[in-house]
């Protein structure tokens, strides 16, 4: 419960066909197969999208694509190959029930009581729109609240002299619309419940459930902003699409936990939940926030059901240790300094 | 979390947590609305590009509710459908017990925040205590406006999270059920079809359900031991196993019970009774209530850096 921070270390094992229909230019054929699989369907006749999914795969790749990759959109089979092997050898490490002599030992936890993704990733980046790759760049509006931002705290300047310094997620009230669904080093789980007329996506961090009506009513009144905003659905083929909008603006942004500058009130989000197989399926988001960036982006990475995982409760507020002990450690430390100067 | 400074941020976070549901809202969404404030003049708005590429199918919805099924089925796999968005109208969450009116704990805010009376939703309103969980219910009740969990928007739990004022959605498939609450945006899915074993204990317990006819039962098991049953102290232990049933009155009604079974705290297990009514309003819809922000200044409040 302490700083959390996105997993550097790099993963896999076996390769993973991608769907990248959304990618301007879809790069592979991969997502023509991936077409091929027809989901089954529920009893009332939706497409069935139920179980329990993660993200884990893909912790630690980067939203921005690195420049070495240029516009392609996918590894190649040796750099998958190269991942995969500091998988395994991550996987061996985390075995060890004691640290190698002489060996680098940090006092953080041990890396493996995160996630560790279980096979490469096969794309060079989440992002696929724009082309290159990158992020567009923000807006003058978006610098200044990103300024405001970086001054109000998130793990910047004294963040301990408040709460308020924290960022929402250390704070435990959410990670927002984005920020719940880009893999972190853990609590990566999305399960899916659908009844006639809705879906519901809860994620298990910070127990999320998100309640989406596919009934073709219209979104709640402009005046009623949430942090996770109004999401409205509906089915195009296979593929679950959902609109979000109304959410409150200044609060979370496309970071590791919904970390980094963030969205305005009017920023507008559609996610498409497409199974490309019985295990899988590809989640995508496009953001449009023109008050905040310069262009629309879009991110993509799968979800899969991994055997034996589930969510659990993640009671993030109600066991929050982490932000209390350094607020009362920064206090305890500032009265140890006045007192000592006192002596003096 | 105990510190001298308690009963003055009490004064002003209680209000907003402990009493009325959509007051607690409204100053949510003012205090929010201030907060969100554009710090620029929006002077890039609608000069961004067009979209550069996937354009496709996501502004029209041509497909939008035609392959699913209308909101309104009646039976789900030929069980009763509870897929819809309830309420319930009780006084419960102040005292599950019949109880008079009193005064609230601020005379400021007069008729506004003060208990009304109430008719409690125990069966035979006796709840069979042992003598010293009797006592222990005793403090809790004169502790009631620092100690009740939801002063500090901690999860309900199951059964209060039913009869909390606020809605809560279920969305019902074949082998899942969703429960979405409104109340510190706490949720549980109940498993028909695959049962699962309590592994650790969660506030809102490990819900598994089947089918006894048309009524929905569903066993919660794993509870966390600090959840209260309502604002007057009413309380359980780890031992706690919920029994619920959903039985449909009508489409509109559920009837709803729930068997209490706590040896640890009880010297018999009780039940609770009372309906569940569906929000009829047009395009009724579950909001959240992220009520952890009004509930920080009273938390962490002494440990904020002084001013010098």
């Amino acid at each position: 419960m302490k700083h959390r921070f996105l997993m550097l270390a790099a993963l896999s094992l076996t390769a993973l066909p991608v769907a990248a229909q959304q990618a301007p230019k879809p790069a592979t054929t991969a997502s023509a197969a991936a077409r091929a699989w027809t989901p089954p369907k529920t009893s009332w006749g939706d497409p069935d999208l139920q179980g329990i999914y993660t993200s884990d795969d893909y912790i630690g790749l980067g939203m921005n694509r690195a420049a070495q990759y240029g516009t392609r959109q996918l590894l190649t089979d040796e750099e998958v190959a190269t991942r995969e092997r500091t998988i395994e050898t991550t996987a061996q490490r985390d075995a060890q029930e004691f640290a190698t002599p002489g060996g680098n030992v940090g006092t953080g936890p041990p890396g493996h009581w995160g996630e560790r993704a279980r096979r490469s990733p096969r794309q060079t980046s989440l992002l696929i729109e724009p082309e290159n790759g990158q992020t567009p760049a923000l807006t003058e509006e978006g610098r200044q609240r990103q300024a405001l931002y970086t001054r109000q705290g998130a793990g910047t300047a004294n963040p301990e002299d408040s709460w308020e310094g924290y960022t929402y997620y250390i704070r435990c009230i959410t990670r927002g619309i984005a920020g719940s669904v880009i893999p972190v080093i853990y609590g990566n789980g999305t399960e899916i419940v659908q009844g006639p007329g809705y879906v519901v996506l809860l994620q298990e961090m910070v127990h999320e459930a998100r309640v989406i009506p596919l009934d073709g009513s219209p979104h709640v009144g402009s005046n009623i902003k949430t942090y996770m905003g109004d999401s409205r659905g509906h089915w195009e083929g296979n593929t679950l699409v959902i609109e979000t909008k109304n959410i409150l603006g200044n609060k979370t942004g496309i970071g590791g936990n919904g970390g980094g500058t963030p969205f305005s009130e009017d920023a507008k989000f559609t996610e498409r939940l497409t199974r490309t197989d019985k295990e899988t399926i590809q989640y995508t988001m496009r953001i449009e926030d023109p008050r905040t960036y310069t262009a629309p982006f879009t991110f993509t990475f799968p979800i899969r059901q991994e055997q034996g995982y589930q969510n659990f409760e993640y009671a993030c507020h109600e066991g929050n240790n982490g932000m209390m002990n350094q607020l009362s450690g920064a206090r305890a430390d500032e009265k140890a300094a006045a007192e000592a100067a006192k002596q003096k | 979390m105990r510190d001298r400074y308690k009963w003055l941020a009490v004064s002003i976070i209680a209000v907003a947590i402990t009493f009325s549901a959509s007051i607690a809202f409204v100053s949510a969404q003012s205090a929010q609305s201030k907060a969100a404030a554009p710090t620029a003049a929006p002077a890039t708005r609608g000069q961004a590009p067009a979209p550069a590429a996937p354009a496709r199918g996501q502004t029209a919805a041509p497909a939008r509710g035609q392959t699913g099924a209308p909101a309104r089925v009646a039976r789900i796999g030929g069980k009763p459908n509870f897929t819809g968005l309830w309420q319930a109208l009780t006084g419960a969450n102040w005292d599950i017990q019949d109880h008079s009116t009193e005064p609230g704990p601020f005379y400021q805010l007069g008729a506004a925040f003060a208990i009304p009376a109430g008719q409690g939703i125990v069966e035979g309103n006796e709840i069979p205590y042992k003598p010293e969980a009797l006592e222990q219910r005793r403090l809790n009740r004169l502790n009631r406006w620092t100690a009740d969990p939801e002063i500090k928007c901690y999860m309900p739990g199951i059964p209060r999270a039913n009869y909390m004022p606020f809605p809560f959605q279920i969305v019902q498939g074949d082998a899942t059920i969703a429960f979405a609450y409104e109340f510190a945006t706490s949720n549980r899915v109940v498993y028909v079809k695959t049962p699962r074993k309590a592994q650790v204990a969660a506030w809102m317990g490990t819900s598994n359900g089947h089918w006894e006819g048309d009524t929905l039962v569903v066993e919660v098991t794993g509870n966390w031991p600090e959840s209260w049953f309502d604002r007057s102290g009413n309380f359980h232990s780890d031992a706690l196993k919920v029994t619920e049933r959903y039985t449909l009155r009508n489409p509109d009604v559920i009837d709803y019970e729930a068997t209490i079974d706590d040896p640890k705290t009880f010297t018999r297990p009780w039940k609770m009774s009372f309906p569940i009514y569906r929000r009829l309003e047009k395009n009724a819809k579950l909001l959240e209530y992220k009520c952890v922000e009004y509930t920080e200044e009273l938390i962490y409040g002494h440990l904020r850096k002084p001013v010098n």
